[in-house]
């Protein structure tokens, strides 16, 4: 796994979680083996399809779904094996905040936004209304809302103010830790932008660790450390966002990039190493090893072999790097060569 | 002068909201030609999605065309009756949208529900139909036909429903697909493998397509053609190239400076200043003078035409206009 920064231990650490949904027959393993640190003052952005489990870990992580395997631990409390009334205190002392990705259907439609943002403080027993007060200002003018705001219910401010207000209210607590689950991807560009802007600001001025689930990997790019891939529950890379976003390490990573929509433009080079019909799976290709111990992408992975019957472990490929790949010294190389002749009959934009 | 070229185009379109409180659509023209990929792009609220639905006759309750006309094939299908729309619907127009589940019926399989389709539009008979099935699942590249025919919508990916949902909207061979955020829901792999197939379409079949989205990357990939709403108006189209290169209007140059750049490297993210217009908000002069980095005190002072800046490419500023009397 990754190598520790010197000394520091890590806020957020995710030691092999197993999470299943459902009971008896229902039952859905949704998180393998999951591990993962976040230190403080990191943004690590967490990027996977639907299904995948981001959002389950991110639950987890809370303490609202226990996993069945595996400890979470907050700098240095095992949190998951609190029970009941410890559990609940912990909770209440809100080291880790949530932000959702509609605002609109997070936040009370009745409430005004000063009674979202002082809600957390009153649960943790902050009874002095002038701190409230003090403090629920203090949190909103972090988030660049001034007093105008105040009195307005959700429903009377605009989606970018909205999603400040959900993070002013995860702020008002003083978290150590901010999970952002998809914190983005309902506002337009400009919004979105302005809101990861400001997380970034957070992460130096108060030390803040983030974790920001999110799809949209150009917006991760321009803010995360690290980025850390999910794929049907299990992480399959984990490195750092440069190295990671420049040569990916797994085909799956290669395939989300090479996906992710872009614009060309003056001055910015747009060359993609593959186009995505390089990294898919054709008819042609030889059936790839199935059984319940297979690697989780294998049934997509045009590089599949024989090796891949087996479900890889993350490996360590560099520093605070690490892939769940057999072929991840090879798959590149071929992609590149012998699969140079499929090329895109009608090619989209992607790969000029 | 009328082109007969076009498959669509929209003259001058109003649309109100609130019934008849607001201007939601102020002035909207466009055209369409065979085999051509248009792209509406703008943020949430500039009217881009009420111009689609207009186009189909769709609009939502409370929602009417004050003024202009929408010419389908040269014919203004505006004052159409319910009958008139629905013979256009499926054969001559076909729509998809965000979310296709909510399209579908929920407890019978796809399969029937496409072949009722071409069952009443083209009177085709049962086996014909589902004839025509396979080859639409297959067309869409759906891997088996046969099996996703007898599945409901619930035993299928968000995906592959988007895929059923094309499939239906080109049943009946139309000229123009109206498509409003199809690939927004849908994971990036999913999107890239959907905007293929669309383009795929558009060469097989030289189907028209009137693609919206807020994500001027997307619309940049796929289409021939852009056209940028903002508050209720056009302010710039033309060919992508010419988009994405030369962009003449202040707000398309913001756009494309806050849109996701390719090349995932870390650098400072850029905001447009400033929030959009109301609905229905009345201003004097250009509407996004007020969050211009360039206004001048003539963009304030009327109304602001539309002008040719180069080979069927329209700006609606200022600048742009002094610019071309200049050269």
């Amino acid at each position: 796994m990754t190598a520790a920064p010197a000394g520091t231990p890590p806020l957020l650490a995710v030691e092999s979680v197993d999470v299943t949904l459902g009971r008896g027959w229902r039952a859905n393993q949704v998180l393998s083996g999951v591990d993962l640190d976040v230190w403080p003052g990191e943004i690590v952005g967490l990027v996977g399809e639907t299904g995948s489990g981001k959002t389950t870990l991110a639950r987890t992580v809370v303490g609202l779904v226990n996993p069945k395997r595996g400890r979470i631990l907050i700098e240095g409390l095992p949190i998951s094996a609190l029970r009941r009334g410890a559990r609940r205190a912990e909770r209440r002392r809100g080291h880790v905040q949530l932000v959702f990705q509609d605002p609109l259907r997070s936040l009370d439609p009745d409430l005004t936004v000063a009674e979202i943002v002082a809600e957390g403080l009153t649960i943790r027993g902050q009874t002095d209304r002038d701190e409230i007060r003090r403090r629920v200002t203090g949190a909103l003018e972090q988030v660049g809302l001034d007093a105008t705001v105040l009195e307005r219910t959700p429903g009377q401010i605009s989606g970018g103010q909205r999603q400040r207000v959900s993070i002013a209210r995860a702020l008002a607590v003083e978290p150590r830790l901010l999970i952002c689950d998809e914190p983005v991807s309902a506002l337009d560009a400009s919004t979105r932008n302005y809101v990861l802007r400001l997380l970034d600001q957070l992460r130096t001025s108060l030390g803040l660790a983030i974790v920001i689930i999110s799809h949209d990997l150009s917006s991760l790019a321009g803010i995360a450390d690290r980025v850390v891939v999910l794929y049907r529950g299990r992480i399959i890379e984990d490195g750092p966002v440069d190295r990671v976003f420049t040569t990916p390490r797994h085909p799956y990573t290669a395939l989300l990039m090479a996906s992710a929509p872009s614009i060309r433009q003056h001055g910015v080079r747009n060359d993609r190493p593959f186009s995505p019909r390089q990294l898919r799976r054709t008819d042609s290709d030889p059936a790839p090893p199935a059984g319940p111990g297979a690697c989780v992408f294998a049934a997509r992975c045009p590089f599949a072999a024989g090796v891949c019957a087996v479900q890889p472990p993350l490996t360590a490929v560099g520093e605070r790097w690490s892939v769940a790949c057999h072929r991840h010294e090879e798959w590149a190389a071929l992609a590149q060569s012998a699969r140079l002749g499929r090329t895109d009959p009608c090619p989209l934009s992607s790969s000029g | 002068m009328p082109d007969f070229g076009e498959v669509l185009r929209l003259d001058d379109l109003h649309v109100s909201v609130h019934h008849g409180a607001a201007a939601a659509v102020r002035g909207v023209s466009l055209q369409v030609r065979p085999g051509e990929i248009v792209g509406l792009v703008g943020e949430s609220g500039s009217g881009k999605t009420l111009t689609c639905r207009a186009t189909l006759g769709v609009l939502p309750p409370g929602c009417a065309v004050e003024s202009g006309s929408v010419s389908f094939g040269g014919v203004d299908v505006t004052s159409l009756s319910r009958r008139g729309w629905e013979r256009l619907h499926g054969s001559q127009m076909g729509a998809v949208f965000q979310d296709p589940a909510s399209y579908l019926n929920p407890v019978i399989a796809v399969g029937p529900q496409l072949t009722e389709v071409v069952r009443v539009k083209l009177g085709l008979g049962r086996r014909a139909a589902h004839r025509r099935a396979h080859e639409l699942f297959e067309a869409v590249g759906l891997r088996q036909p046969e099996r996703v025919f007898h599945q409901i919508p619930a035993e299928l990916s968000g995906g592959m429903l988007q895929r059923v949902m094309i499939a239906i909207a080109i049943s009946c061979d139309p000229q123009l697909l109206v498509a409003d955020e199809p690939t927004t829901a849908l994971d990036v792999t999913i999107q890239a493998e959907v905007l293929e197939l669309l383009r795929r379409l558009r060469d097989e079949r030289g189907l028209a397509v009137l693609f919206v989205s807020h994500d001027l990357a997307v619309i940049t990939q796929l289409c021939d053609r852009i056209a940028v709403f903002y508050a209720g108006e056009i302010v710039e189209s033309g060919p992508v190239e010419q988009i994405t290169q030369r962009p003449r209007h202040p707000y398309t140059q913001a756009l494309l400076r806050v849109a996701s750049v390719g090349d995932f490297r870390r650098r400072e993210l850029e905001v447009i200043a400033g929030q959009p217009p109301q609905v229905g908000e009345d201003i004097t002069g250009c509407r996004f003078a007020a969050r211009c980095p360039v206004a001048m005190p003539e963009c304030k002072a009327g109304p602001v035409r539309s002008v040719p800046v180069g080979e069927r490419h329209e700006a609606r500023c200022v600048l742009a206009a002094r610019a071309m009397v200049a050269s």
